[in-house]
């Protein structure tokens, strides 16, 4: 990527979202005028922002056509949110319950069979599930929470280009459709932990090794799960101490979520939030690279929604 | 039998109940058999020197057996029905055929609590290795629960690959749900001593209750005044000897006058196996001889020894050099008192180690000397302390964890994370990691990233982000140490150095901010 690729990139982030002339004031009034959204570009991208997460949430759904176009009557569906920390929802550290909630409605409203919601926690796998408050959300919405199960984390090939085989979870991969639900974070490694980055928390396995090179874990675990749908939650974000803050003061509302079927899109799209720019993001770079999607926000069909 | 089914339940209930139900404060569990329990209440309150005002409930017991003997033996004790349901199977087995009359000597109890006062009196805290709550709590929390949990984890890997994915799922789920998958390094030794106590009822019934538990011993000396006694209807009594064969504890009731009180648990075995139902119990204040309260030969020159046995057994107990210098490894649980106050209230009951939620609390076998064998210590390679947990505090029975809110024990340091430069993936094979820092659960975290150089061996440099250790900030929990990609031995590792609860295991001297003086000035 060259330097004015990036400047456009910004750009259009920047103008997508409105603020650009408080976040990059020196590119937006240089380049301003030059990225316009690509009307017949084949993403899709919506970015809703509200006062309700799960009024957004389903804004943003509708946006990009309902959810019948991601799930199939009869589905067995799973949706994995971050549920990694012990942290309850003002810490930003995992998924807003409230937007997996209205996802859990959606899904079995368009017909889907079952809705699963799982994790593997990094933190005691209990705590988590209750503490962030998606435990209660998904029951509540009548779908599942599933705990990660050692005879259900079994070691396959990935085929991915760093990444050969590895320890998964079954239960995510057996499913019919898989809707990504990630939360927008600060991370000391990768910069952000975004959609790409939730895969971790589909592995089993010594994960903690996948450090060594999280950039093409990352695109590789990302190429191997083909979420049908990315939604993330931006809500509240963390912008340091990451990837589980600790305080409130950690945290910023910014109550947006970003949907698409584009992983690389929402992700680039919720970089923009922090700020940070696609490029500063190598995992963007190679995911596009590996055709997963396209990090240039111009070239990319935005839908924006303030409700 | 229904009500020590009863109370078993209700054991077994409070027991279960110890554990992360979804509640950060969990409330009352299993440690309130404990605080009906005179021994325990009485051995810590004087080992430790300190009272602990739960084990006012202890009176409850010592008032009921002092009116109605040891019923809390016969009709309550947990350990009493295990003791009592395994006799039971190897009775009907006929692996054990009850002699007509039995001679052994019942004293070792006896002899045994005498050992357990007098090491309570020099600060030694035994109680908790023979007291039925303590023996039985343990070997469920470190035994027999995990071994159960083993099995059914192995069901369940059968189950799937059958492809009966429901039951598994059910059984994976609940087990997960209950925290009922951890496994304890002492697992092995605690369950060994819990089926040997329990195939000692192949000999004798009862085995436990007639010649160990110090508890029934205690509460045998407390019974000579009870109002229950046994009642032998002459006229009706065949003299067939039965009721003595099979009296569970030898209390000896035919001949009547040959009755031990201090033995009798009233079970009413032996009203219920008369022939002619010539026995009954009534309310009586007739005070028993005391050679009839157990009819032990209790002789002043035996207990004369045994007080001097304890009195020297004591230093073998105290044998290590962990008095002069903190042992590195010994990581106490969060609110855990001062290390000679913590030996000497601390039952070994493993309740804190069945609540703490990752499995991280383990008993000790070495490290805190002969009288700390299975005391509690956190082993954060196996699991770390969870931040916004305090369960193991909530649950001590004796108050030797100190109960916390969770923002109090946050506010504790327990140890201190260092990092081993010559492991880190960063420091030496120039590779990116920073699992350590993700994971610190402080705000701001206590691993801060700089950018060192790494020497590869083929003479290039890398830089990368690498760990340092805030030690102001870091609380010990371990979780650096747990999640650390470096298997065998994690590169960075927490000890106990700097834990708040003691005075002398101190990193730093604490150095007033005022200007420093120079004496040659």
């Amino acid at each position: 990527m060259n330097r004015r690729d990036f400047i456009r990139g910004v750009a259009a982030t920047g103008l997508a979202l409105r603020i650009g002339p408080r976040a990059f004031p020196a590119t937006s009034a240089t380049t301003g005028l030059s990225a316009a959204p690509l009307p017949a570009s084949p993403t899709v991208l919506a970015a809703v922002e509200g006062e309700s997460p799960a009024a957004i949430t389903r804004e943003a759904i509708t946006l990009l056509g309902g959810m019948g176009q991601f799930v199939a009557k009869g589905d067995r569906v799973v949706i994995k949110p971050n549920i990694g920390w012990d942290r309850t929802p003002e810490m930003a550290a995992c998924t807003n319950p409230d937007v997996v909630r209205a996802l859990v409605e959606l899904v079995l409203e368009a017909g889907a069979k079952k809705a699963v919601v799982i994790d593997n926690t990094t933190n005691q796998a209990k705590r988590c599930y209750v503490r962030s408050g998606i435990q209660d959300a998904v029951k509540q919405a009548g779908g599942d929470m599933l705990f990660v199960d050692d005879y259900r984390v079994k070691r396959m090939a990935l085929k991915g280009e760093w990444l050969k085989e590895w320890e998964i979870v079954q239960d995510i991969v057996e499913a019919d459709k898989i809707i990504n639900v990630p939360i927008a974070k600060h991370h000391s490694l990768c910069r952000l932990t975004l959609g790409m980055k939730n895969w971790l928390g589909a592995t089993g396995g010594a994960r903690n090794q996948f450090h060594q090179s999280l950039d093409k874990t990352m695109v590789d675990l990302a190429a191997f799960f083909k979420p049908q749908l990315t939604v993330l939650d931006a809500y509240r974000i963390l912008v340091r101490n990451g990837p589980q803050g600790g305080r409130i003061s950690d945290t910023e509302l910014k109550k947006m979520v970003i949907a698409g079927r584009d992983p690389v899109a929402v992700d680039a799209m919720g970089a923009s939030l922090f700020p940070v720019a696609p490029n500063e993001l190598p995992y963007l770079g190679l995911a596009r690279e590996r055709g997963l999607g396209e990090f240039d926000l111009g070239k990319v069909r935005l839908e924006k929604r303030k409700i | 039998m229904a009500s020590q089914a009863a109370f078993f339940g209700l054991f077994l209930y409070l027991f279960l109940g110890a554990r992360y139900t979804g509640q950060d404060y969990i409330g009352s569990t299993v440690q309130r058999f404990f605080h009906f329990d005179p021994l325990l209440a009485l051995v810590t309150i004087v080992s430790a020197r300190l009272v602990y005002a739960y084990f006012a409930f202890a009176l409850i017991t010592v008032a009921a057996t002092v009116l109605f003997g040891r019923i809390f033996c016969g009709w309550v004790c947990p350990l009493g029905a295990v003791h009592q349901a395994s006799s039971f199977v190897f009775k009907r087995t006929k692996f054990l055929k009850p002699p007509r009359e039995d001679k052994a000597s019942l004293a070792p109890k006896y002899y045994i609590l005498v050992a357990v006062l007098v090491g309570a009196l020099v600060g030694l805290d035994l109680a908790g290795y023979l007291d039925p709550l303590s023996f039985l709590t343990r070997s469920f929390a470190l035994a027999v629960l995990p071994s159960l949990a083993h099995a059914l984890s192995n069901l369940t890997g059968a189950l799937y690959a059958l492809g009966l994915t429901g039951p598994a799922r059910a059984i994976s789920q609940t087990l997960e749900n209950w925290t009922i998958h951890t496994t304890f390094l002492q697992g092995f030794s605690v369950g060994l001593l819990f089926l040997g106590a329990i195939a000692l009822n192949a000999r004798k019934e009862r085995f436990w209750c007639r010649y160990l538990c110090p508890t029934g011993a205690l509460l045998g000396l407390l019974s000579r005044w009870n109002l229950l006694k046994l009642r032998i209807d002459d006229e009706k009594c065949i003299k067939c000897g039965l009721c003595t064969q099979h009296c569970e504890t030898q209390a000896n009731p035919y001949p009547r006058d040959k009755w031990k009180s201090g033995e009798c648990i009233y079970c009413e075995k032996c009203a219920s196996i008369c022939p002619t139902a010539a026995i009954g119990f009534d309310l009586s204040a007739r005070p028993e001889k005391l050679t009839n309260v157990s009819n032990v030969n209790l002789s002043r020159r035996k207990l004369l020894l045994t007080t001097v046995a304890g009195l020297v057994a004591v230093p073998f107990f105290r044998l290590t050099p962990s008095h002069k210098r903190a042992s590195l490894k010994l990581i106490r649980p969060p609110g855990a008192l001062a290390e000679p106050k913590f030996l000497a209230k601390c039952v070994k009951c493993g309740q804190c180690m069945r609540a703490c939620p990752t499995g991280g609390l383990q008993p000790v076998l070495t490290e805190a000397g002969p009288e700390g064998i299975y005391t509690p210590m956190l082993v954060p390679k196996v699991g770390y302390c969870e931040y916004y947990c305090s369960l193991c505090t909530q649950v001590c029975p004796t108050g030797a964890i100190k109960k916390l809110t969770i923002e109090d024990k946050n506010k504790l340091k327990i140890g201190t994370a260092w990092v081993n430069k010559s492991r880190c993936i960063p420091y030496v094979l120039g590779k990116p990691c920073i699992v350590c820092e993700e994971h610190c659960p402080v705000s701001p975290k206590a691993i801060k990233l700089v950018e060192v150089e790494a020497q590869l061996p083929d003479g290039t440099v890398a830089i990368q982000k690498a760990p340092v250790i805030d030690i102001e900030l870091c609380t010990g929990c371990g979780i650096c140490e747990n999640k650390c990609p470096v298997m065998d031995d994690p590169a960075i590792f927490v000890t106990s150095v700097g834990e708040t609860r003691s005075e002398t295991n101190r990193l730093l001297l604490d150095i007033s901010s005022g200007a420093p003086s120079d004496p040659y000035k």
